[in-house]
């Protein structure tokens, strides 16, 4: 297994206040096209909010929120804390946990 | 290259289409662009609201402005989406192709807002993009260059606050132009997909009559969309451009490329080259006031402490603050009554209008006001953003019935009336999701039930020395019963005639705003109206025809008691011929009499019964003194003399109006937003059977248990 699938998990697992990286999306292609134009496209980054059920997230600068079904279906490669401190700088509406 | 355009203005009224994402402030544009002169009504064939307005340019020439359904994309998911995406490729009969478009964007989240607007640019109309919540950008340290934005995008770019009236001017000076710029606007689309948009753009140019720049828009649309969402009123494509369409799909589906994905990417990329160049972001310490808010409003303890809050003052309004104007209108209903009984001769007429008309009509307005007071909440909710995190929070226990966060708002405004919530489901897209909230949504206890569960609590616990927190008790048992039927239903619904996945929801929290109170009023009188519109209509109708079932054929002696007369009448008829039915819930016919009139509206039953046991009503209706009625109630007896109204009567009584589906409003409206009449008859049948099966358990337990 490639070193940076080892960190593959789906969006709802992803710890709170982390950054993944958008790397598959499962289900219906209808699903898929709708979260891609909302910014989830492959190789977007995504901060966690919070959630473990129905999840927040941050994405491009937008907060949105998904239910456990959808965010089940969004497979994410969980990066390095400074890696997504970084890139998240660009989106400051991004910055606090509220965890 | 930028191309002037002929004008528009020259030969018609030119039609300009306002379109952008949810929540990026469409509608405050909108507003401040026509005032309130618009007309709202529906697409024909679709329940997708229709807002067109009228305003005048610079030189006092007309200006027509269709206000389309806010989206993310021109691929439609949704009957709204779908409104959208053909109107703009023209493809609806009833409303004209706009000459022109304005697309908002909300300047705090450009990347995304602009990929509508790049679709959008494809369809080669002039197009004006206003940036709108300048102010909320630059408090969240984003600089945008707009004469740079111009250039990238090659059309005008309207700096703008819509909220606080800045860039309106400058917006209409825009729109006042006969020559807007025509944006060249080209992007590099994945040289695979090439020959497919080539092949299926000559298509729709040859087979669907399309001119060569819609044509290669909508290609590159269906490539990505496949024309899922199709609704009534929209031209079908061409059987020879749906075969093509589909010979690509297999062909990539067969190579196992996701060339779908591909073209958004692609579009994400050339957007992300047009925000490098002109778009900074500055590098602010510190959180924004919507992350300070948010921290609050989703925790997972404090998020239900809010909630709570915002539930219980709603509530309390809504049965609280609307007593006046209820009472004031009641009393105003009842004058005009008596009005009209002054000044017209006795007889048919005067009996219709008076006793058929007036009531019906008095009994919508006399909700009207907590109709108000609930719409202006949801307005305020939604205003200030709030409402998508009551979804967000929601979602964990909807999910557990098998829905999702979004059938929230609908099931709350039932409290008030199933009409609006009905009407409210339009949001969701899931169409299985929407059709079992409307199937529930009316056994959340709405307003109409009160006086019914109020009449009852009189008759059950009489007298002033029972406590009032008794009778509440039993009154939110009455609301707990009809939540938790509504909820059962779902679940068994999700798990029977509507199986399918797990509802997917994905929902926007928009930033936290301070409410325009302005809008919010606007809005709930544009609700309300329609809520008038709709129900007024159908309650006065059938209010006309009750009256004639209680009062024809007419008794043989014009003296009898008002109690004779009904009994003779074709309702009274009913109501024996139901006694068979209803007998085994320990109700006798003239409760039946109570529940077939209350067919029109629940709270007919009350001034029915009036009638029915022979008591004068003076008012008429539901909110007069119940003192003489809880009395006769308790003196009526069954022929061998035994007591009608024993306390178990009563409480089951209760619990058949908490289940059965006893509104013909509702009825009509499920009619019209399911299009078909299974669901609403489906409906009347499982409320009303659950009604009576549930009352016979409980009465025939109450009378094992000795009382």
């Amino acid at each position: 297994m490639p070193a940076s699938l080892k960190n593959l998990q789906p969006l709802c697992q992803l710890p709170a206040g982390a950054t993944g990286r958008v790397h598959e999306l499962r289900g219906t292609a209808d699903f898929c096209q709708r979260v891609r134009e909302m910014g989830f496209g492959e190789t977007a980054l995504v901060k966690k909010i919070s959630g473990r059920s129905t999840v927040l997230c941050q994405v491009r600068a937008a907060r949105i929120a998904l239910n456990h079904s959808a965010a089940m279906n969004i497979l994410v490669e969980r990066l390095p804390a400074p890696a997504g401190k970084n890139r998240i700088q660009q989106c400051p509406a991004a910055r606090q946990d509220p965890r | 290259m930028v191309t002037p355009t002929k004008s528009p203005f020259a030969d018609h009224t030119p039609v300009y289409a306002l379109v952008g994402n949810p929540n990026c402030g469409k509608s405050t544009v909108f507003n401040a662009l026509t005032g309130l002169k618009e007309k709202v009504g529906n697409y024909p064939g679709v329940t997708v609201e229709k807002k067109i307005g009228g305003t005048y340019s610079q030189h006092g020439k007309p200006i027509k402005i269709i206000d389309l359904p806010g989206a993310y994309s021109l691929a439609a998911h949704s009957p709204d989406e779908a409104v959208l995406r053909d109107v703009l490729l023209g493809r609806r009969a009833d409303t004209p192709q706009p000459d022109r478009i304005i697309c908002i964007v909300d300047a705090s989240n450009l990347e995304r807002g602009l990929y509508l607007v790049h679709q959008i640019l494809d369809l080669g109309r002039p197009v004006i993009v206003v940036l709108n919540m300048l102010d909320r950008a630059a408090k969240a340290g984003i600089t945008i260059r707009v004469a740079g934005l111009e250039k990238e995008l090659g059309t005008i770019v309207i700096p703008c606050e819509a909220a606080n009236g800045k860039g309106i001017i400058e917006l209409r000076l825009a729109m006042s132009r006969p020559d807007l710029p025509l944006a060249r606007h080209s992007w590099d689309i994945p040289a695979p997909v090439a020959p497919a948009v080539a092949e299926l753009s000559a298509s729709l140019i040859e087979n669907d009559g399309r001119s060569p720049l819609i044509a290669r828009a909508e290609a590159l649309l269906l490539l990505t969309d496949q024309d899922s969402v199709r609704v009534a009123g929209s031209v079908p494509l061409n059987s020879r451009t749906t075969y093509i369409l589909r010979a690509w799909h297999q062909r990539w589906q067969q190579d196992g490329v996701d060339w779908a994905a591909a073209l958004v990417s692609s579009r994400y990329e050339a957007i992300g080259r047009i925000c490098a160049g002109t778009v900074q972001h500055s590098s602010v310490t510190g959180s924004t006031v919507s992350d300070r808010l948010d921290a609050v409003a989703v925790h997972p303890v404090w998020g239900w402490l809010v909630f709570g809050t915002v539930m219980t003052a709603l509530f309390l309004s809504i049965f609280t603050l609307a007593e006046y104007p209820m009472n004031w209108i009641d009393m105003h209903v009842a004058a005009l009554a008596g009005w009209f009984k002054h000044i017209i001769p006795p007889g048919d007429l005067r009996d219709l209008i008076t006793d058929g008309g007036i009531p019906g009509v008095g009994g919508v307005l006399v909700f009207l006001p907590q109709i108000l007071i609930l719409f202006f909440f949801i307005g305020l909710l939604e205003s200030t953003g709030y409402m998508a995190r009551a979804a967000f929070l929601m979602d964990r226990f909807m999910a557990r019935v098998g829905l999702s966060g979004k059938s929230f708002i609908p099931l709350l405004s039932s409290y008030a009336c199933a009409i609006p919530g009905i009407m409210a489901t339009r949001t969701i897209q899931e169409p299985k999701d929407r059709l079992v909230t409307i199937l529930v949504a009316p056994l959340m206890s709405c307003s109409a039930r009160l006086p019914v569960y109020l009449l009852m609590i009189a008759a059950l616990l009489p007298g002033d020395r029972v406590p009032v927190i008794t009778k509440a008790g039993i009154m939110l048992l009455m609301y707990a019963l009809g939540t938790l039927g509504a909820f059962g239903f779902a679940w068994l619904f999700k798990r029977t005639l509507f199986k399918g996945a797990p509802p997917l929801m994905i929902l926007e929290l928009p930033p936290y705003h301070m409410p325009r109170f302005k809008e919010v009023v606007e809005q709930m009188i544009e609700r309300a109206w329609s809520f008038l519109r709709n129900a007024g209509t159908i309650i006065l109708g059938f209010s006309i025809v009750l009256w004639a079932l209680t009062t024809y054929p007419r008794h043989p002696d014009p003296i009898a008691a008002p109690s004779a007369k009904i009994a003779y009448s074709l309702a009274g008829r009913v109501g024996h011929l139901l006694e068979p039915a209803i007998k085994p819930l320990g109700f006798d016919w003239r409760i039946g009499i109570g529940i077939v009139s209350s067919f029109a509206a629940r709270e007919v039953f009350v001034s029915s019964t009036a009638v029915v046991f022979n008591v004068e009503n003076h008012g008429g209706g539901k909110r007069a003194d119940q003192a003489p009625l809880r009395r006769a109630l308790a003196d009526a007896t069954w022929p061998d003399g035994t007591r009608l109204f024993t306390p178990l009567v009563c409480f089951t009584l209760m619990i058949y109006y908490v289940f059965a589906m006893q509104c013909m409003s509702t009825v009509a409206i499920v009619q019209r937003e399911t299009k078909s009449w299974r669901w609403p008859l489906f409906q009347l049948a499982y409320m009303t059977g659950t009604a009576w099966l549930v009352c016979f358990a409980v009465y025939h337990l109450g009378r094992a248990l000795g009382f």
